[in-house]
């Protein structure tokens, strides 16, 4: 069952198509990381989810419910936590936390006091005396402590040091079993330690969706050696990318890797070759390698 | 009602300084009315005049910065949860819009509306009438301020996303504002707007209304901030497509056939000397012509409400002033009156050498002197039938009096100048013969008058009209006798004077002579 579910959903701001026809399903219990350069829609995707926008065309579900008619009592499901959200900075902690109680009959006060101590945050300091990471763990705690179904993210580990970063990752990962997470980032070294799933956008359409293992499964970065120097193909298979050449070397990114029908294709465009090696490529050199390609398809 | 409770004691937590700071100034404003109670009885208690300037000082300060610190909690309330943007918190969580506008309803009530209450019943009581006679006009006042204040400021506050944005907004407002009264004022006969009024009264609240609701249930700011402009608009359209010939037309219909005028009028001869060379400086040219009135009942009382001038010259040019308000009253005994009117200067020249024909419409209310009672200001305190709480003094030379939640709805003092029993002044002569005066105080029939004090100032003063070089003794003191009548309204109705040869320069009126701007019918 899929807890966010788009068909073809399209957001125009004026002229200007943030969404174009985003097709996207986050499973139950993923943790479902969007990733994509900046302005590729991740923000916008993520407003139009939670009803702060509504979208120009196409619909969203979230558990369950149409976007369009996600308000009141639907956000007792949802934790929401963006990086450029305004929190009620004359607030104490403390009081932000008491105020926001009353709103959620989930409300569990020994998991707030739990998360209160992880995360060391100080009940009588105002929000805005906070430092940017602890606004984000505060903002983080009264967005986890009523078990939400659902806890959406957006960017929030901008501008972080590590170890905020690390400790927000945990803080998420202890509540991970109960909930589905849905976090936007091109923090692509973080997502990469505790995603399940992956999403990537760009100018707006998702490019590809899927679990994170299976995609770094089947990217791999290809080296073949041969004793003369090689012809590159006019038509390389449409799998390769980057294919280039050095002396008797040719590389290229497979995004496609199964290691008997890439060895087979290799022999197939080349012919006989001296060596080929198979280099498993991290999230961040997928995902350059997969905007340079769509930078050059544009 | 827990959500309700639960961001209304947030709201008061975080603005008690704000509502403690609208407190005080009601405080303030109470104690200072109260002051302005004792009318003469201030000048002896704070020193002479320099008491009642202090008075009208502090009336006038905290009559203004009331208002402002209301505006101010009710931006500062509304927009602790803004309304504009995709960045608040509170959007994500399970704030039910609903219940958010009702605590925010709850904080205004709490902390204006239930201190205004208060402090008007305690005003009332003060002022020795009973609040409990008075609690319907209580509730409507309360109603007004939230019509013609609250709601308003709310409106915009859900518009704007901070107090900045509020500024300007008001500012934009007061331009508006500013730009539709120039507008007014520049298209003739604009103040006969008949029920036009009441259907921009009526076009604000629902919109008013509208965009708050709409703010709260959807948060389309660019949708609500349109409606306001088409608001804006309309009323613009109202201003320039209304039909004020025809609302005169139907609200002072045309004799019957076999009615008496309820006034006659004659065109008397210029009164000064004719002098058709005007001074380069002058850009307007202001025309006086003289009328002998006679003929009203002596029962009757008829208002000028209105007046039209038209010009005919025989070169063929045109002129008319539209409809304006001149707003005098003429009383039986009166015998003479005066319509003032200014043209353009090219007009002027173009016409003064010639004879033109003029036509005078008047549009006037006819009233009726009822209740007609002999009254001897007695000293001390005393009560006003229909009225109030009166005190007269030999300073002030007036009848101060305060009244209960509005002032009279038709109340006319007349007076006898010779009869007067103020000392006289150096300087001052006493009236030989009969010479009438009269002030009367008119007002809508609504339940209450708006404003923030329930507890209304009359000022009853009756003056010397004559300007020659004697100066009679005029005033109310006590022991002078007095006729207190309530004029009821009995029709409303047009007539016109037609003068066939009018020549302009002989009726110009000249920049050195008093009175000698704007438009208007003098008494004589």
């Amino acid at each position: 069952m899929s807890v966010i579910h788009t068909d073809n959903l399209v957001k125009k701001f004026r002229r200007v198509e943030a969404l174009n026809g985003l097709n996207l399903d986050v499973p139950e219990g993923a943790v479902y990381a969007l990733v994509g350069p900046n302005g590729a829609g991740k923000t916008t995707a993520i407003k139009v989810l939670m009803n702060i926008f509504g979208p120009t065309s196409g619909r969203a579900e979230v558990l369950g419910v149409d976007s369009a008619r996600i308000a009141g009592r639907a956000f007792t499901a949802i934790g929401y936590v963006s990086e450029n959200q305004e929190l009620p900075e004359w607030m104490r902690v403390g009081a932000f936390l008491d105020y926001l109680r009353p709103f959620y009959p989930s409300w569990d006060r020994d998991l707030e006091d739990d998360l209160v101590r992880q995360f060391d945050l100080p009940r009588d300091r105002k929000l805005k005396h906070l430092s940017r990471g602890m606004r984000m763990k505060a903002a983080l705690a009264s967005a986890l402590a009523y078990h939400p179904k659902l806890i959406v993210l957006d960017e929030p580990f901008t501008g972080l040091d590590p170890l905020v970063r690390d400790e927000l990752i945990q803080g998420l990962l202890e509540r991970a079993e109960e909930a589905t997470i849905f976090v936007s980032s091109h923090d692509l070294a973080e997502i990469e330690s505790f995603a399940s799933h992956v999403g990537y956008l760009e100018q707006g359409r998702l490019q590809f969706s899927e679990e994170l293992a299976r995609l770094v499964e089947r990217f791999r970065e290809v080296q073949v050696t041969f004793e003369g120097t090689p012809r590159l193909p006019e038509k390389p298979p449409e799998s390769w990318m980057q294919l280039n050449s050095a002396a008797a070397v040719v590389r290229f990114i497979e995004s496609r890797f199964e290691p008997e029908r890439t060895r087979a294709e290799i022999r197939g465009v080349f012919g006989e070759v001296r060596d080929v090696t198979f280099s498993p490529m991290t999230l961040r050199e997928i995902f350059l390698a997969m905007a340079k390609a769509g930078r050059n398809a544009a | 009602m827990k959500q309700i409770l639960n961001i209304f004691r947030k709201d008061l937590r975080r603005y008690w300084r704000e509502s403690a700071v609208s407190v005080a100034l009601l405080v303030a404003y109470s104690w200072n009315d109260v002051r302005g109670w004792a009318g003469e009885r201030n000048v002896a208690a704070y020193g002479a005049i320099g008491g009642l300037i202090s008075y009208q000082f502090l009336s006038g300060l905290v009559t203004v910065l009331l208002p402002v610190a209301w505006a101010f909690l009710i931006v500062r309330v509304v927009q602790a949860e803004t309304l504009v943007g995709d960045r608040q918190f509170w959007i994500t969580r399970p704030y039910e819009w609903k219940k958010l506008l009702a605590a925010k309803v709850l904080f205004v009530g709490f902390t204006i509306n239930l201190p205004l209450l208060i402090a008007d019943i305690l005003l009332l009581a003060k002022a020795g009438f009973p609040p409990t006679h008075y609690v319907g006009g209580l509730l409507w006042m309360q109603l007004m301020m939230v019509l013609v204040l609250i709601l308003p400021i709310a409106t915009l506050a859900t518009v704007t996303a901070s107090v900045s944005q509020m500024m300007l907004a008001v500012l934009g407002v007061v331009l508006y504002m500013i730009g539709v009264a120039a507008l007014a004022s520049v298209i003739p006969s604009s103040g006969f707007s008949g029920p036009a009024d009441s259907l921009d009264f009526i076009l604000l609240i629902v919109t008013s209304v509208a965009v708050i609701l709409w703010q709260y249930a959807q948060r389309k700011t660019s949708g609500s901030r349109w409606l306001i402009a088409v608001l804006a608009l309309t009323v613009v359209l109202i201003i320039v497509a209304t039909p004020y010939n025809a609302i005169v037309k139907h609200d002072f219909p045309q004799l019957e056939p076999g009615e008496l005028l309820p006034v006659q009028m004659a065109l008397l001869p210029a009164k000064t000397a004719a002098d058709a060379n005007v001074p380069d400086k002058e850009k307007e040219i202001v025309i006086q012509i003289p009328l002998s009135t006679s003929g009203v009942a002596d029962d009757s009382i008829v208002v000028v409400s209105g007046v039209k001038v038209s010009l005919e010259a025989p070169n063929g040019l045109r002129w008319n002033s539209g409809w304006e308000s001149p707003g005098i009253s003429l009383f039986p005994d009166q015998k003479a009156t005066q319509i003032d009117f200014n043209l353009k200067r090219k007009f002027f020249e173009r016409v003064k050498s010639y004879s033109v024909k003029a036509r005078i419409a008047l549009a006037l209310t006819v009233y009726r002197d009822k209740n007609r009672a002999d009254f001897v200001t007695p000293p001390g305190e005393f009560a006003m039938p229909d009225l109030g709480f009166c005190s007269a003094g030999t300073y002030l030379r007036e009848i101060h009096c305060r009244a209960p939640l509005r002032t009279p709805s038709s109340m006319l003092i007349t007076s006898d100048l010779s009869a007067t029993t103020c000392p006289a002044r150096e300087g001052e002569s006493r009236a030989d013969n009969r010479e009438i005066v009269r002030d009367w105080h008119q007002n809508s029939d609504s339940l209450a008058e708006f404003g923030i004090s329930p507890v209304k100032n009359i000022d009853v003063y009756l003056w010397d009209r004559h300007d020659g070089a004697r100066r009679l003794v005029a005033g109310i003191c006590p022991g002078t006798p007095l006729i207190i009548s309530s004029p009821k309204f009995v029709r409303s109705t047009r007539m016109e004077l037609e003068i066939n040869s009018l020549r302009l320069a002989d009726y110009r009126l000249r920049q050195d002579e008093p009175g000698a701007s704007g438009f208007g019918i003098v008494l004589h």
